[in-house]
């Protein structure tokens, strides 16, 4: 029983991600004729001729001169070696190697802003729960009925106005020279993280506010069943009920919030790098829009696209050691 | 076989009532103390926007009216010029309340209308349809949306009639796998089955006796949605991705990071577009969570408060269904009674 669940869980996952790949390949051809044209508009000089060779000359570099459908055939065959494609970028070098080239810098800001969340939000979650109705709770309640309405690169936009430029606590904008000068000091570490504060911290308040809602929610849900009322009737300890008792099982709710979170995370970076000019995939992807850089866009759409399913998957598998109910009825 | 049923019972029945009389609703959203924020301030953002010209003191639009650049404020400039192009910030910011009103409901409303659509479609007729509508949502819920929007846009163009286009095709996925589960414990109800009994034809029930069930998630879908979307709006106009020949509070930010404001100390040039996207968002979504307490009575008051937390759409959405199937368990309402096991647990937030 379980183990079927899991098998199907894992095809179905694969599933969704081949389909995302014949998406990703194919949204950008909608409306794109010819993609050497798009990328290369006829120079002012150029005479009909002249441009009819760079056309051509593109189309061979990239593939372009077969069939759509073969086109396809050599994207699967790139993909299971491991191969994006080619950048349109002068000297067209792989796509794989600018994401790589990026994503650690990503990584950096969205696994911090997930643990600073996490920790933060579930503490003050299980705190609000435990004092409801009480000043925690109401604040709580009133923090996050602000935030929903803010946009999250609105509250960038603030930190990097008032830390950044008039108290000057930490730096507006990124440093360019830091992605350059990294070599695992110290102090290179240290640049980075005086770098990351805004980004992080401007992330992380939405973050906060949304595990420890989601906390709260699922704690007080646990604290009214039945068990619960049981374990006090046993005359248990006030703690042993609280974290044996309540917590584990208001565990479930967490991960699954937990997986979610990690496609919102990624998909919101894209502005607040954007406003602290941080060098990640997202600035990254936002060069690629504006030079129309379709393999590069679509590598890092395959590649997030990815990561969600992976981050759904295994919070699915993980709910299966949790809680063994779930593979008795089927969950989505 | 279009005949006109007699039983019509439960909450199907009061809704539509409800829905008929509108004035005697909004009455009912004036009395609620919340209800009457939300509903002040929508109304003043809509005024706001339709006499937008003869509130603005310039048109910002008009190359013409461009004075000075980098004024502070003054009883000329209410707010001040731009840096850069001379514009008047307080003119700029009430047109701006145009864009995201017209993006967000038009948006919001069109998704209402695909997502039921969809939505019912799947629950009621089931099989191939079903299967086919959840698989879609199931991939959208994968791909990250913001770039998804990103890609769209470069493709498909950036007016905002695209930008609405693609938002509504993005957008409606949520609300479609939270009305399909509500249909499905509708199907079972017992109205449904009589109108099955006595004949009915499939539209005839899905549109008469399905959708009318579905009214209150709806509506308070799009007020909430076309919350989420003036976010969604004003991040991609911030990004520079959105209508190029329109004035948003998501481009007038984009234009004070980039004129240096942040340099200049202009804060009234960040702060206000913020207040205003903030304001309208803030809102809508008040009016929305108002008008689902009202309208489903079984919601305490003021508890969809906490409901609403991050993932605008479909967590809320989805909480709101949960506590539908629990009072069905219950057997509180006779509308919704259980068939023998057919209903499934939607999200897993119930342990």
């Amino acid at each position: 029983m379980k183990n079927t669940y899991v098998i199907k869980r894992i095809f179905y996952s694969l599933f969704v991600f081949v389909v995302v790949i014949t998406l990703n390949f194919f949204i950008p051809r909608i409306g794109v004729v010819d993609p050497a044209e798009r990328y290369y508009p006829p120079q002012g000089n150029m005479s009909e001729i002249e441009y009819e060779i760079i056309k051509q000359v593109t189309r061979k570099q990239y593939g372009f001169d077969v069939s759509t459908w073969q086109q396809y055939l050599n994207y699967l065959q790139g993909l299971s070696k491991g191969d994006l494609g080619k950048s349109f970028r002068p000297g067209s070098p792989a796509v794989i190697d600018l994401i790589v080239e990026r994503l650690p810098w990503t990584l950096v800001l969205s696994v911090s802003t997930l643990l600073i969340g996490l920790i933060i939000g579930v503490m003050f979650g299980v705190v609000a729960a435990t004092k409801r109705g009480r000043w925690q709770d109401t604040l709580l309640l009133n923090a996050s009925t602000i935030m929903v309405a803010i946009p999250g690169f609105f509250i960038a936009l603030m930190l990097s106005f008032y830390l950044g430029f008039e108290l000057e606590v930490f730096p507006a904008y990124t440093d360019s020279n830091m992605v350059a000068n990294f070599d695992w000091s110290l102090a290179a570490i240290r640049t980075v993280a005086y770098n990351a504060a805004l980004p992080v911290l401007s992330m992380a308040v939405g973050s906060i506010i949304g595990h420890a809602q989601g906390t709260r929610n699922a704690v007080i849900a646990v604290t009214n069943e039945d068990f619960i009322l049981t374990a006090k009737a046993k005359g248990l300890k006030q703690n042993t009920i609280r974290y044996k008792h309540i917590l584990r099982n208001s565990m479930l709710p967490i991960v699954t919030s937990l997986g979610m979170s990690i496609s919102g995370l990624i998909g919101g970076q894209v502005v607040i790098e954007q406003v602290f000019n941080w060098n990640g995939m997202g600035t990254l992807f936002l060069e690629a829009n504006n030079t129309n850089d379709y393999p590069l866009m679509m590598g890092i759409m395959l590649l997030l696209s990815g990561f969600t399913i992976l981050a759904i998957l295994i919070t699915d598998l993980v709910y299966v050691l949790l809680d063994p109910r779930v593979t008795v009825g089927d969950k989505r | 076989m279009k005949k006109k049923l007699p039983i019509h019972h439960g909450m199907a029945r009061g809704i539509e009532k409800r829905l008929k009389n509108t004035g005697l609703f909004i009455k009912r959203i004036w009395s609620h103390k919340q209800g009457k924020i939300g509903l002040t301030m929508v109304g003043f953002l809509v005024v706001v926007a339709i006499f937008a010209p003869y509130i603005a003191p310039f048109n910002p639009y008009d190359v013409a009216e461009r004075t000075t650049k980098g004024l502070p404020p003054s009883s000329k400039h209410l707010l001040g010029t731009t840096i850069n192009t001379g514009q008047d910030i307080f003119s700029m910011l009430v047109y701006g309340t145009r864009v995201s009103l017209i993006v967000g409901v038009t948006s919001g409303i069109c998704i209402a209308i695909v997502g039921s659509i969809l939505g019912v479609a799947a629950g009621y007729i089931g099989g191939l349809v079903d299967s086919l509508v959840m698989r879609i949502v199931d991939i959208m819920l994968v791909i990250p949306t913001l770039p998804l929007v990103i890609v769209l846009t470069n493709v498909l163009g950036r007016d905002y009639w695209t930008i609405i286009l693609i938002f509504v095709a993005l957008g409606w996925t949520g609300l479609a796998r939270t009305i399909r589960s509500l249909v499905l414990v509708l199907k079972n109800s017992n109205y449904v089955k009589a109108a099955e009994l006595a004949g009915a034809s499939r539209w005839h029930i899905m549109i008469r006796h399905i959708l009318p069930g579905t009214s209150h998630l709806l509506i308070m879908s799009t007020a909430l949605s076309s919350a989420g979307i003036m976010v969604a709006e004003a991040g991609l106009s911030f990004l520079g991705l959105g209508d190029p020949t329109a004035i948003s509070w998501g481009k007038m930010l984009a234009e004070a990071q980039r004129g240096g404001a942040l340099l200049f100390g202009a804060w009234w040039w960040i702060l206000t577009p913020g207040i205003g996207i903030f304001l309208a968002v803030f809102s809508f979504m008040r009016l929305g969570i108002v008008m689902e307490e009202i309208m489903n009575p079984r919601m305490q008051r003021s508890s969809g408060v906490y409901k609403v937390f991050k993932n605008l759409n479909s967590a809320y959405v989805e909480e709101v269904f949960n506590s539908m199937d629990d009072y069905a368990k219950i057997g509180v309402t006779p509308a919704f009674e259980h068939g023998k096991g057919e209903v499934t647990h939607e999200t897993g937030l119930k342990a």
